[in-house]
């Protein structure tokens, strides 16, 4: 087990900047989630770690010792593919074994550690069977153990889960953590799927066109993300944005009539003239009321997405469509008039020009 | 629905099993003819109309590989008798078998030869050349190569010049340098005529294994020449198998490179049968008999590999 730094790290393919100066430090035994969109660089940043793809410049520590001009095959760590990629010519003990062949390690404490990852990832009854008569769950295992066989100082893994459907995604995705809770691996996880990657991290890192947005646990990145990017991108429904004007403690939004008042001091600072300012709020953050209310503003519904265990309402308020979570049926249907209020402690402040979260990032 | 035809299918399918029938046939009917001829007696083989029933006999081969002369005086009675079956069949044919006059011993047509250095000159440049061609291709394929589309056209543009227009000037270098009528000489022209075209089918067929084996063995531990040998290899086996076949048909039926760089050491079959219409009478059935003999390595060939050629057993465990 091992912590891995980067520093500085700038990796171009031609004209194009995939990488731009990044630093990160991941912690020993820590389990990180690199969460973009395809294109954001996250790939790239896991491949650079594992040595598949070189770094234009900066540094790349594994255990304190400088890698980034090392082989693969020299950094000591594990990595698994999308595509599971396991040889299809051999069967799933030999896979399994691959890695430990390469160390010469001898057949009887080989076989041992063969058996037991196969026992910890029950696929020990799959082991004289070849890749393709498996299920994708117990291809994923299998990949999981090629690469865990060896005790690397990390794993990565390059969404692992990408291929599987819905289902067995939840179930691989309680077992791997179930699996980093037991061997406590240093682990990075690539993903494009906010779900997976909030489950699964200890903290994760938000980057967007090869620049690095945000790192922290998914709690901090969800509570308070450190701009735009990162609030609209992680959180479903997606975050609502609306450009407003702040007047002291009053919020206005266009073209509705009450203002919204937040609490003495909640905004201060934050009246910019200019600029422009917008407003985040999380679907959860929007109150509904069937009743006039005191600071309530009147909206019109115009759509519901029943959810079963909650609602999605839209709700027309001014020129904004704003989603609300609401309790399951609260809304009857489209085209009533309901009462819009605000939970002012969630409330998120955007500057327009920088896109930076006004309050700070977490 | 499956398995209920209307007529009109059914029509159409009997309409295409009829035109496969037909083609095969005549597809066929070449392979046939050489075969019958291969077993006629000789004054049969090239009546008009042809003669369809007759009495097959080995006499065609045994004068296929063996030297022999015009019989000028019927042998004693005494001599044919104690003479073995096969050379009973030369004499009645009105030749006689070619002995070594001081051992006595039979002595051989070129045939035999000619034969193995086909072997020789046919297997040696397909290995050399599958080899050299997947090698190529994976670097082509996995490697960023300056260039690379403008090589590849190179590398087939080989491939385009008719070889019989390069074949003089190849002859008056390989004088030179003393390669005319060596298997050496023969092997590289075949390889390096077989060299881009494995290189290309070599290229399709590597860029279909995922990149993803390779980075998985170089991530667990091993070389990347080392994970080409255990990971790409056996993968690729199936395309190298393919293009072998390929490569030994084409080096096999080589005709007029092996005509004008052979005479005697290194001659291949191709050039060997016919030359043996214009010694003597044309004896038709030696030379069918010849003829059925080449074609049999590459039927066995081919037939040995045929696993490999159907593609898609290697496929299933990658998920996309």
């Amino acid at each position: 087990m091992a912590q891995i730094e980067m520093k500085n790290v700038q990796k171009f393919f031609g004209q194009n900047q995939v990488l731009k100066d990044l630093h990160l430090t991941i912690e020993n035994g820590e389990f990180v989630v690199m969460l973009g969109q395809s294109g954001g660089g996250k790939t790239t940043a896991l491949r650079a770690i594992a040595g598949l793809e070189t770094v234009t410049s900066g540094k790349i520590l594994i255990d304190g010792k400088e890698v980034q001009d090392r082989k693969a095959a020299d950094r000591d760590i594990a990595f698994v593919f999308q595509s599971f990629s396991l040889y299809p010519h051999m069967t799933v003990r030999e896979n399994i074994a691959f890695p430990l062949r390469a160390v010469r390690m001898d057949a009887a404490e080989r076989n041992r550690a063969v058996n037991e990852t196969a026992e910890t990832l029950q696929i020990a009854q799959h082991l004289d069977r070849k890749p393709s008569a498996l299920s994708g769950g117990d291809m994923q295992r299998v990949a999981i153990g090629r690469a865990l066989v060896r005790r690397p100082q990390a794993l990565l893994m390059d969404e692992p889960l990408g291929v599987l459907d819905s289902k067995l995604r939840e179930q691989m995705r309680a077992e791997l953590k179930r699996l980093h809770i037991a061997r406590g691996s240093t682990s990075v996880y690539v993903t494009h799927d906010q779900i997976e990657a909030m489950s699964l991290a200890d903290r994760m890192v938000i980057l967007h066109d090869g620049v690095l947005q945000q790192v922290g646990a998914p709690d901090e990145i969800y509570l308070k993300p450190s701009n735009l990017f990162v609030a609209k991108f992680v959180g479903s429904p997606v975050m609502n944005v609306v450009d407003v004007q702040i007047d002291g403690t009053r919020v206005a939004l266009k073209g509705v009539e009450t203002d919204f008042s937040f609490g003495e001091g909640m905004l201060a600072g934050l009246s910019k003239p200019g600029a422009g300012i917008a407003l985040g709020l999380r679907p959860e953050a929007i109150l509904l009321s069937h009743e006039k209310t005191k600071g309530y503003s009147e909206a019109v519904t115009t759509n519901i997405e029943p959810l079963g265990s909650h609602d999605i309402v839209d709700v027309r308020l001014g020129e904004a469509i704003l989603r609300v979570r609401t309790a399951s049926g609260f809304v009857g249907g489209e085209g009533q008039t309901v009462w819009v209020g605000l939970d002012t402690a969630q409330a998120h402040f955007f500057d327009n020009q920088t896109e930076l979260n006004l309050r700070g990032a977490a | 629905m499956a398995g209920v035809r209307t007529p009109r299918e059914k029509w159409t399918n009997r309409t295409a099993i009829a035109a496969v029938f037909l083609a095969l046939i005549i597809m066929l009917t070449p392979i046939y003819w050489i075969t019958a001829t291969a077993f006629k007696p000789r004054n049969l083989a090239t009546t008009i109309p042809p003669t369809v029933f007759f009495t097959p006999e080995v006499s065609p081969f045994v004068k296929l590989f063996t030297k022999r002369s015009q019989l000028r005086e019927q042998p004693t009675q005494e001599e044919y008798e104690s003479a073995p079956w096969w050379e009973k069949m030369v004499v009645d044919g009105g030749e006689k078998v070619v002995r070594n006059r001081k051992t006595g011993e039979v002595r051989s047509s070129g045939y035999s030869d000619r034969f193995k250095n086909s072997l020789i000159v046919s297997i040696i440049s397909t290995v050399v050349a599958v080899c050299m061609g997947t090698l190529t291709a994976y670097g082509f394929s996995r490697f960023k190569v300056k260039g690379e589309d403008d090589w590849m056209f190179f590398i087939l543009s080989t491939r385009m010049l008719p070889p019989v227009v390069v074949a003089i000037p190849m002859f008056l270098m390989y004088r030179v340098v003393g390669l005319n009528d060596t298997h050496l000489g023969l092997i590289i022209l075949y390889t390096a005529f077989n060299l881009s075209f494995a290189v290309w089918i070599m290229k399709g067929f590597i860029d279909e294994i995922p990149k993803e084996y390779e980075e998985a063995a170089l991530v667990d531990g091993y070389t990347r020449m080392q994970a080409f040998f255990k990971v790409v290899l056996p993968e690729a086996l199936t395309g190298m198998a393919a293009t072998a076949v390929f490569c030994f048909i084409t080096a096999w039926n080589e005709y007029a490179f092996a005509l004008i760089m052979t005479n005697r050491n290194a001659q291949t079959a191709p050039p060997y049968i016919p030359s043996q219409v214009g010694s003597g009478l044309p004896d038709w059935t030696v030379i069918a008999a010849g003829t059925l003999l080449f074609l049999i390595p590459v039927a066995i060939f081919t037939f040995l590999l045929r696993n490999h050629l159907l593609r898609g057993m290697s496929f299933g465990a990658i998920r996309k």
